[in-house]
């Protein structure tokens, strides 16, 4: 699972330090699936944003196959 | 699932049983399967058919008596399919099929056959075919019997020599001229291992074995004639046949009677409803036979025999291309998996549990209940897909909370003869109607009449949740028990079949009986002869008292009544109904949009999310409350969204209890009060997402306050996020002021554990 930000300016930055967001790889679970993710991240807050495109696309892939293991 | 009463249930299904063509032909040709080959031109393929249960095939189809044909389920007006043309045509046709045959070891053992008529040779060929060396005695100077008789233009007399060199190529020795009498039988009888007597008469009377063709002579066996003098031809084929199985048996020393059920004509049990087919005259040949063009049309005119009545009912059987028995098989391999996918869960959880294949099959096979089954072993072995029934799932427990849930005696009463639940749905769609029903109820019953506001278990029900239903019926159980057991009575069809069946000794009517004997309020508008599309709702299948209330109110109403080809005990469900509508919302649509084109006339519903679903597909549908409370045009009806069902029934509760108790109910979710708008394109992505409008609000709510989102300088827009239970949401938003513009909603199940 990877999230596109390829040739896409990144227009997000962090509400709370209010920095740039950046790649970087990120843990997620689902039903006992454990990924690593390369995802967008505020490096000092450490927060994680998910796009519609892969919450709705691939990650959603991955839920319901994981929800039919 | 427990497996045996899988393939019990399994093995009842009828569809694979031959239809009458086949069962009534004495030797059961594929009679099916030869017209489907002579539908694709395919002669030598359908002669190939023919010829794997025919003996003689170049002879006897062109003189079989076919009593096939009578049977033929198109055989009204003299319209059965030409079944003994086409058979001809296959012959003249496809006569020239090259044939593979095995050699067969011999088994040196010796078979006489008295008589070369067609019972004896078609006896010989059997028993050659098997290994048997066979002799044949005829007294006339050429065998055939009755054949010889048949007419030249019928059956030519070359043809015939040509099937008796076959007999002769094949080994078995043709003796003529030979007169074997009851004397000489004797020596026959020490030389041979068994004797076919097909004479047509002999001196000695026989006490003949109906089943084996055994006489009480244990060595001699008879066909054709001499079991009965009317025989026809293919009945004589088949005696000759039934007497080679028997010799067969006899000689090999096994049981001669053990599986003989299927041998000769019988009634086929597939029932077959041609009442619905066009069927057109018969072709008829222009000479004296079928050009092959005439026999492919001909052909065409079968109806192709099959039960699936099932399959023709339900759209979802047909979507997933299953029939109960590869549906059983496929539920098996599901539930039996161990690595791997479950690839069939999603099949599973699209059935929508109506009950219609069982209501229209001829053995009763109800696929709702193998699927409910199904669901609830698939909980117990945690193997039901989270995501399926979850919001279903989380609107039940909302309703069965204190934002819904109220038990009541009558205002200033201490007792109900009654109680009225109108349930989950009809108080989301309709909460106005509610109020006004239990006015009525209260007006014209006597004794007290309770409100009993909840969820009666459905969704639990249907998503296979076995023990969360048993808890929520027990709840339901213990409440009318302190309410003194009441009559209960039901306005949603679902609780009334949910509690009919789970609540033991309950007193239960549908609210449609309460209106059809107490009467209409009489300011109801009348319909001036309009005409309506009943639907039954799919829970009402086996309540025929609802059905007959439901059309008493509309008539009295001055409605007038259409009914759709699938009603009352056969009706077709909505697109709500085992939850599809959560599990499968693409699918949900597509069963939606096949009822609602069963009529032009607008419709009739008396559950809430019946008419929902239909006006949301664009069909003007009333609910049977509409006819008796509403003042709106059928066209100005609405529908609420899954946010507004949810908050019309906690505003339901909260004007009941103020307004017939005088009791204040204060009830606050987290941010209930924000000021979002959301404009109808982002609604209905949420209503597709099943996004509410309060999973936005805390989510505003939570990043306003804690700062966790992220922020585009640019637009202003703010990106926000929050884990809501097991799901996450996330909300793009501006703001203006003290009000929040929605941009943007979605949301995933999977949760980010660290970075």
């Amino acid at each position: 699972m990877k999230q596109d930000n390829d040739n896409k300016k990144i227009k997000w930055l962090c509400s709370k330090c209010g920095g740039p967001l950046q790649e970087g790889p990120v843990k997620a679970e689902y039903l006992g699936g454990n990924f690593e993710i390369e995802l967008l991240e505020c490096p000092v807050c450490k927060n994680v944003l998910i796009t519609e495109e892969l919450a709705a696309g691939q990650m959603l892939e991955v839920e319901k196959s994981l929800e039919d293991k | 699932m427990d497996l045996e009463k899988l393939l019990s249930v399994q093995e009842k299904c009828i569809n694979d049983n031959p239809p009458a063509c086949n069962t009534e032909c004495p030797i059961h040709i594929d009679i099916k399967g030869l017209i489907l080959e002579i539908r694709k031109g395919n002669f030598e393929e359908a002669y190939r058919i023919l010829k794997k249960r025919m003996p003689f095939t170049n002879i006897i189809g062109l003189i079989c008596n076919h009593p096939c044909e009578a049977y033929c389920v198109t055989n009204v007006e003299g319209k059965a399919i030409s079944i003994h043309e086409l058979e001809k045509a296959v012959v003249i046709y496809g006569g020239n099929a090259k044939i593979k045959t095995l050699p067969i070891p011999k088994n040196y053992k010796k078979i006489a056959v008295i008589g070369g008529g067609i019972s004896g040779i078609t006896c010989a060929s059997d028993l050659n075919q098997k290994g048997y060396s066979v002799d044949i005695f005829e007294k006339e100077n050429s065998i055939g019997g009755s054949l010889l008789k048949v007419s030249e233009e019928i059956l030519e007399k070359k043809q015939l020599q040509e099937e008796i060199i076959k007999l002769e190529a094949l080994g078995i020795e043709i003796n003529l001229n030979y007169e074997v009498t009851t004397e000489s039988l004797e020596a026959i009888l020490e030389e041979y291992d068994a004797v076919f007597l097909g004479t047509g008469i002999w001196k000695q009377k026989f006490n003949i074995n109906e089943v084996t063709m055994q006489t009480e002579i244990e060595k001699v066996f008879v066909g054709g004639s001499i079991v009965n003098e009317q025989e026809s031809d293919i009945q004589s084929v088949y005696t000759g046949r039934l007497a080679a199985v028997s010799i067969d048996r006899f000689v090999q020393k096994k049981s001669l009677t053990a599986l003989r059920g299927k041998e000769g004509a019988y009634k086929s049990i597939l029932h077959i409803d041609v009442d619905n087919e066009k069927i057109s005259p018969r072709v008829e040949p222009q000479n004296t036979t079928f050009t092959k063009e005439e026999a492919i049309n001909e052909a065409l005119r079968c109806v192709e025999c099959e039960c699936h009545k099932c399959v023709k009912a339900c759209v979802h059987l047909q979507k997933e291309k299953l029939d109960p028995k590869a549906y059983i098989r496929t539920i098996n391999q599901n539930e039996r998996i161990i690595l791997g996918d479950h690839s069939a869960n999603k099949t599973i959880n699209s059935c929508t549990e109506c009950g219609l294949c069982g209501a229209v099959c001829p053995v009763s096979i109800n696929m709702a209940e193998i699927i409910n089954e199904t669901r609830i072993s698939m909980v117990s072995k945690d193997k039901m897909p989270i995501s399926a029934h979850d919001f279903a799932l989380k609107d039940m427990e909302f309703t069965n909370s204190s934002y819904f849930e109220l038990v009541k005696h009558e205002p200033g009463k201490n007792n109900s003869n009654y109680v009225f639940y109108p349930g989950c749905q009809l108080s989301a769609s309709y909460p106005e109607y509610v109020a006004k029903v239990y006015d009525y109820l209260m007006e014209k019953l006597d004794g007290g009449v309770g409100l009993y506001l909840g969820c009666c278990g459905a969704p639990a029900k249907w998503a296979g949740k076995e023990e969360q239903f048993n808890s929520s019926i027990e709840k339901i159980n213990v409440n009318l028990e302190k309410l003194g057991n009441p009559v209960v009575i039901t306005a949603c069809s679902t609780c009334f079949n949910n509690f009919g069946e789970n609540i033991k000794d309950i007193k239960i009517k549908s609210l449609w009986e309460i209106f059809d004997e107490n009467g209409i309020p009489s300011d109801a508008k009348l319909g001036n002869g309009k005409v309506l599309a009943i639907h039954d709702a799919c829970t009402t299948r086996k309540e025929k008292i609802i059905h007959e209330s439901i059309r008493n109110i509309a008539k009295r109403l001055d409605y007038k009544i259409e009914e759709p080809e699938f009603t009352r005990e056969t009706t077709k469900c909505c697109g709500y109904g085992g939850l599809v509508y959560f599990a499968n919302k693409e699918f949900s649509k597509e069963v939606t949009e096949n009822r609602i084109q069963e009529s032009e006339n607008d419709y009739l519903a008396y559950c809430a999310m019946c008419r929902d679903l239909f006006v949301l597909k664009g069909k003007r549908t009333y609910h049977i409350l509409d006819l008796i409370y509403g003042n709106a045009e059928i066209s100005d009806i609405t529908v609420p969204t899954l946010s507004e069902r949810r908050a019309n029934r906690f505003k339901l509760k909260k004007k009941m209890l103020k307004n017939l108790w005088g009791e204040d109910m204060e009830i606050k979710d987290e941010y209930e009060d924000l000021k979002i708008i959301i404009d109808d394109k982002i609604k209905e992505k949420m209503e597709d997402e099943l996004i509410l409008e309060i999973d936005i609000k805390k989510v505003i709510g939570y990043a306003e306050k804690t700062k966790n989102s992220f922020f585009d300088p640019e637009s202003e827009h703010i990106l926000a996020w929050r884990r809501l239970v097991n799901v996450t949401f996330w909300v793009e938003y501006k703001k203006d002021k003290d009000t929040f513009i929605i941009i943007n909603a979605y949301s995933h199940r999977m949760e980010v554990t660290g970075v």
